[in-house]
């Protein structure tokens, strides 16, 4: 997967971007608030159309401007597409090969990035939701679909929060329409989450081996907010259907009434957590600064790595000034990672070159108040020479030479 | 509402109905001012007949001129079939297809607790009341006697909601009850089908 040419017009405070990107790593170096960030949440919200961060569809236009547009060149097995977006105040319109996209399941999985950000290194010692968004965001990346089926458990779970906190919430009934919904649909993501915790824990514990310590073993397990205490046999629940139809359908029986007094959902996916130890011993409360680093990166390594191995794709990598956040040799491991053992793109925002350990397959651009300029190789004297360009012709014309064909 | 130019007056009105904004409101606002009178007269008369005309039917809740509607009073009509549908342009929909040779009914919206919607709001009570049975009042050649109900609400989660619970109200009073097929649309590349009505078809497959 490669983004092959990049244009953004009115993008917070990217004016007028036209950018032809290398196939392997791209750096942005620049002060802080120069727009380095924007551009890789560009590059997320032509893959999920939601960005990382929470927003207004105002807040990602450039001030004074009613509309901003997104558009990427991608390409993937052999076949370029064109993916847009067009933010209005009112709301977004996404658009593939230059048609309107109605129904989103068809737009997503064109591209596909994982993203590294600051944030994410406290991933495991934040809230349960961080974790949450990091299973769903690599359950997506693999298994599109997923995108719509989660939807439409968040739409189940507002309609019933709704019924719970209304006039009707004593109507048995209509109650047992949304619990039937509710434990089919919520059933679906726990064992969504359950399968692909299973495939990628394999990679994520010899990563983490790598990046630590061989006498180490991370451990991640999926844990059910919502039921009381722990499973017997987990394994035998959690790979099982109806198992969890069964055990969701119980819950809810049980917090019925506690449910209707507060007036929201207690049972189901949307309480559900990551699990993880280190040696046997809970994360959270033993692991040292270094520790929870490496088991977020190693967590990161091994959705870029299960990826590639499983479904034969590099996703684009967004690496978001994660250098700064990681000491020496965790680092280098990144690095070294990222040269030898992973193909694909990666766009890697910085304020210090000299973190960034690359020196070869690579493209230098300068940020600075919203502009991009693709620095001389001459002048990085950390790079072998390759001559990055910025898009002189606009993109129409590639486009339309396109559809001629 | 109370102001003093007519012509904001009209704009705000007619920027009320769906798909029109300020602008084409504004638009449309100058374009009758421009024209004869009798456009304007015309105009507003079809408005007020429209809600003062067309009622519900008295069975189905299809809109209608009458007390019962067209579909509703046509003697060819099989009387043992309903199928139930949101709304009026629903039926339109599935009666321009030919297929149905039943009735219909009409619930005029969807169970939906975040816009405030129960079952009561809907017209279910008016659908119960068919199926058990004649009502005094109504002509006898459109007697009829059901034995299944088709759900033709669309496959949105509210429309799976309010056919989930149809299906466990009608279930117990042994009627059969059946939900529309949903899957591929006919003509379409496989290709470009988007991947939860792909998925869904694949569940939802039947054999040869």
């Amino acid at each position: 997967m490669l983004v092959k040419a990049l244009r953004l017009r009115h993008f917070r405070n990217l004016s007028s971007i036209d950018l032809k990107p290398h196939p392997r790593f791209n750096i942005f170096s620049g002060a802080n608030g120069q727009g380095k960030t924007n551009l890789l949440e560009a590059l997320y919200l032509l893959s999920a159309v939601k960005s990382f961060r929470p927003q207004t569809n105002a807040e990602l236009i450039e001030f004074d401007q009613s509309q901003a547009s997104l558009e990427a060149h991608v390409e993937r097995g052999g076949q370029e597409r064109i993916v847009k977006i067009e933010i209005g105040e009112r709301g977004k319109k996404v658009y593939l090969n230059n048609n309107k996209v109605k129904q989103l399941s068809s737009f997503f999985g064109t591209l596909n990035v994982v993203m590294f950000g600051p944030e994410d290194i406290s991933l495991m010692k934040g809230s349960p939701s961080n974790r949450r968004r990091f299973i769903d965001r690599a359950i997506f990346n693999a298994q599109p679909a997923y995108a719509t089926e989660s939807m439409h458990y968040d739409e189940v779970l507002k309609q019933r929060n709704a019924l719970l906190k209304g006039p009707h919430n004593s109507d048995r009934k209509l109650l047992a329409v949304y619990d039937e919904q509710l434990i089919q649909y919520g059933a679906s993501i726990v064992q969504r989450r359950y399968n692909y915790l299973q495939e990628f824990k394999p990679t994520f514990e010899k990563t983490f081996q790598d990046i630590f310590d061989a006498s180490f073993e991370a451990e991640l397990t999926y844990e059910l907010g919502w039921h009381s205490g722990p499973l017997n046999d987990p394994d035998a629940v959690l790979s099982d259907r109806i198992k969890i139809e069964q055990l969701l359908a119980d819950a809810l029986e049980r917090t019925s009434g506690e449910e209707r007094d507060r007036g929201h959902t207690l049972v189901g996916p949307h309480r559900d957590d990551l699990g993880a130890t280190l040696n046997g011993r809970e994360l959270k409360a033993f692991a040292s600064q270094g520790q929870h680093r490496a088991f977020v990166l190693a967590m990161k390594i091994a959705e870029i790595s299960h990826l590639e191995e499983r479904y034969n794709f590099a996703p684009i990598l967004l690496l978001d000034d994660v250098s700064s956040e990681l000491d020496r040799d965790r680092n280098r491991y990144l690095f070294d990672f990222l040269c030898d053992r992973m193909e694909g793109q990666v766009f890697i925002t910085t304020t210090h070159r000299d973190y960034i350990l690359l020196d070869h397959d690579l493209a230098v651009f300068h940020v600075k108040h919203g502009e991009i300029e693709a620095q001389d190789p001459e002048t990085d004297a950390f790079a072998t020479p390759h001559s990055p360009q910025t898009y002189s012709q606009p993109l129409e014309n590639s486009s339309s030479a396109k559809q001629e064909e | 509402m109370k102001t003093a130019d007519p012509i904001t007056d009209l704009i705000n009105n007619l920027s009320k109905l769906p798909g029109i904004g300020e602008r084409t409101a504004s638009r449309l606002a100058f374009f009758i001012l421009n024209q004869p009178e009798e456009l304007a007269k015309n105009l507003a008369e079809s408005l007020t007949n429209v809600k003062d005309k067309i009622g519900l039917c008295k069975r189905c809740c299809n809109l209608t001129e009458g007390d019962y509607c067209s579909i509703c009073m046509n003697v060819k009509r099989d009387r043992d079939k309903i199928c139930v549908v949101e709304s009026a342009p629903d039926l339109r929909a599935i009666e321009n297809t030919g297929e149905f040779r039943g009735t219909y009914h009409v619930l005029h919206g969807l169970i939906s607790p975040l816009e405030g919607i129960g079952p009561d709001d809907l017209r279910i009570a008016e659908l119960l009341r068919r199926l058990q049975g004649a009502q005094e009042d109504e002509p006898p050649e459109i007697a009829e006697d059901i034995t299944e109900v088709i759900l033709a609400t669309s496959p949105s989660v509210d429309g799976e909601a309010t056919s989930l619970y149809l299906t466990r109200l009608l279930k117990p009073m042994g009627i059969k009850v059946s939900r529309i097929a949903s899957g591929v649309p006919i003509g379409s590349d496989l290709e470009y089908t988007d991947r939860m009505t792909l998925s869904r078809a694949l569940l939802e497959r039947r054999e040869l």
